[in-house]
């Protein structure tokens, strides 16, 4: 199709199983050269969403292109550019690796003089050598899930949609799959979902934020930060009279609101959770204004972490359910 | 045709790496081997006739036992999300799943070829009839397969499909049975029309009709299209 199509685009995308609406109104695009991480508590809607990606599924309304072709009808033409590795690597327990990566490279329609070369290529991308003759249902989780990540990238798809990549391997296997997301991200367009929150940081250039079938927020990470500094926070603690302080602090310029707690088995030190606005002058503000009357112990600049911007949007973590 | 080949080399593959294969191809040949002398101890006659309408019931008990596993293992095993996803076409995933289910089927009915040995030594059997038998045996298995293989798309359990299977292919082996009992000549005809033993039993007889032969092949037809229509479905 065109080439100015994106790799990946969503419009108002909704999928209900009866009358339990799992994504709704979803809108996002990945561009080729770009790797978006897809972040959201269990149950958020992140696997429907990549299985509606991936043609595994039809959405109930709205519209998923992948290189411009549609995947509710063209998914077969499609599905040539896509590489798919769902939650549960799709793994055949009796066929030994090579077998079952061959048959996936067949099935892709790899040439077959071309499929030595495709096998050596992911199972060293994937660090598989160990393993290519050996039963699938012997092999280790972390290899399971590096033999599903290798199925994925045969046929070098245009478009990769990894459902947690990541889980179930040791922090060396998780740094070696970052490293082979991430150059495969260079020149081909990646969405991956993961529950670890700093992997998104680290390899993702944009962050999709869902729950409850919603698309809260998409940005970059740093955009992301930024847009929660504008609520950000100075905590301090001060030795001095509860209602002296609040009325002190609510007249320093920026601080939008203050709560106090008494300090626990400390008498008389109180600490202050200041919301200020953003911006570099508010703390030495507060701290001269303090200081100035009262004993000031501690005073720091709450950093959004994002941990914290992750919980903001999704508001607290809730019970495990069952992954949608 | 790569496509189709792929997922045939893939799931007879799967057959030989399972235990099931060589369970059903011993069971069948074993179970061949004790009808055949019983039948030739028993009548004195070199033929297969006998031994034919025994391999008719011992395939259509143990067919489901190799068709339960062709979808219902795929659910399982989180597999049917990667064969939908690649790229092929769901008439690729039914054939391809067909013909390594069929192959099996051909290397049983190879198997008991063993039987015709004593019974070309010893006696002066009818070659054309005895093709005409396996023509059926072969056919008869194709339909019990796809019927089996429609059933495991079915459900996610294996034991759940081949029990269903076995079910409906018993029911569709003694339909026949209830001719004697129908008043009505329509429901006669019917019923001897949807009987896998009536048709099976003109094979054996040396009779290759072409009833017998477009009865066998609707049957794979609907079976195989209900199969493919489903997958589609699903989405």
């Amino acid at each position: 199709m065109s080439s100015a199509a994106a790799a990946i685009a969503l419009e108002s995308v909704s999928k209900r199983y009866g009358s339990r609406t799992v994504v709704q109104d979803v809108s996002f695009t990945v561009e080729r050269g770009e790797i978006v991480g897809f972040l959201g508590p269990n149950g958020a809607g992140k696997t429907t969403t990549m299985r509606m990606i991936a043609g595994f599924t039809a959405p109930t309304a709205g519209r998923v292109t992948v290189a411009g072709y549609d995947m509710a009808t063209q998914n077969h033409d499609a599905a040539r550019l896509i590489g798919y590795m769902p939650e549960r690597p799709p793994l055949y327990d009796t066929l030994d690796v090579s077998a079952y990566l061959r048959f996936v490279a067949k099935a892709k329609g790899v040439p077959r003089a071309a499929i030595d070369a495709e096998l050596e290529r992911v199972t060293a991308a994937c660090h598989l050598e160990a393993v290519v003759r050996r039963e699938i249902y012997k092999l280790s989780k972390g290899y399971r899930q590096r033999v599903g990540l290798a199925q994925a990238l045969l046929g070098s798809p245009q478009v990769l949609i990894l459902d947690e990549p990541t889980a179930g391997l040791d922090p060396g296997q998780i740094q070696e799959t970052r490293e082979v997301i991430r150059a495969f991200g260079e020149e081909h367009a990646v969405l991956l979902s993961t529950h670890i929150l700093p992997e998104a940081t680290l390899i993702c250039r944009r962050v999709a934020i869902i729950n409850h079938g919603r698309l809260l927020a998409i940005d970059s990470p740093s955009g992301l930060q930024r847009a929660v500094e504008q609520t950000n926070s100075v905590r301090l603690e001060v030795t001095a009279p509860a209602q002296a302080v609040r009325e002190t602090l609510g007249r320093v310029p920026g601080v939008r609101g203050v709560d106090v707690h008494a300090h626990t088995g400390n008498h008389g030190v109180l600490t202050v959770e200041c919301r200020v606005d953003p911006g570099d002058g508010v703390e030495a503000a507060i701290a001269r204004a303090v200081a100035a009357r009262w004993d000031l112990h501690r005073l720091e600049r709450q950093q959004p972490t994002l941990e914290n911007i992750f919980l903001r949007y999704v508001g607290e973590p809730r019970a495990e359910g069952p992954a949608a | 045709m790569t496509r189709l080949a792929a997922v045939y080399v893939k799931e007879l593959t799967t057959y030989f790496r399972s235990a099931i294969a060589y369970f059903v191809v011993a069971v069948f040949l074993l179970g061949t081997g004790y009808f055949f002398l019983y039948n030739i101890f028993l009548t004195g006659d070199a033929t297969m006739t006998g031994t034919f309408q025994n391999m008719g019931i011992l395939l259509v008990t143990l067919v489901p036992v190799l068709s339960m596993r062709l979808f219902s293992a795929e659910y399982g095993a989180g597999t049917m999300e990667l064969l939908l996803t690649l790229p092929l076409r769901p008439w690729h995933i039914v054939v391809g799943k067909f013909l390594g289910a069929v192959t099996i089927l051909l290397a049983i009915t190879v198997g008991t070829f063993v039987d015709l040995i004593p019974l070309y030594l010893f006696g002066n059997p009818e070659t054309t009839t005895i093709i005409a038998g396996y023509l059926g045996f072969v056919l008869l298995g194709m339909a019990c397969l796809a019927v089996g293989q429609f059933f495991s798309a079915l459900t996610h359990n294996q034991i759940v499909a081949a029990l269903v299977t076995a079910a409906v292919l018993l029911g569709f082996w003694f339909v026949g049975h209830l001719q004697g009992f129908q008043t009505s000549a329509v429901l006669r005809g019917l019923v001897a029309h949807l009987s896998f033993a009536l048709h099976f039993s003109d094979f054996i007889q040396g009779l290759v009709r072409s009833e017998a032969v477009m009865f066998y092949g609707a049957v794979c037809a609907i079976a195989l299209s209900l199969n493919v229509g489903y997958l589609k479905a699903q989405r």
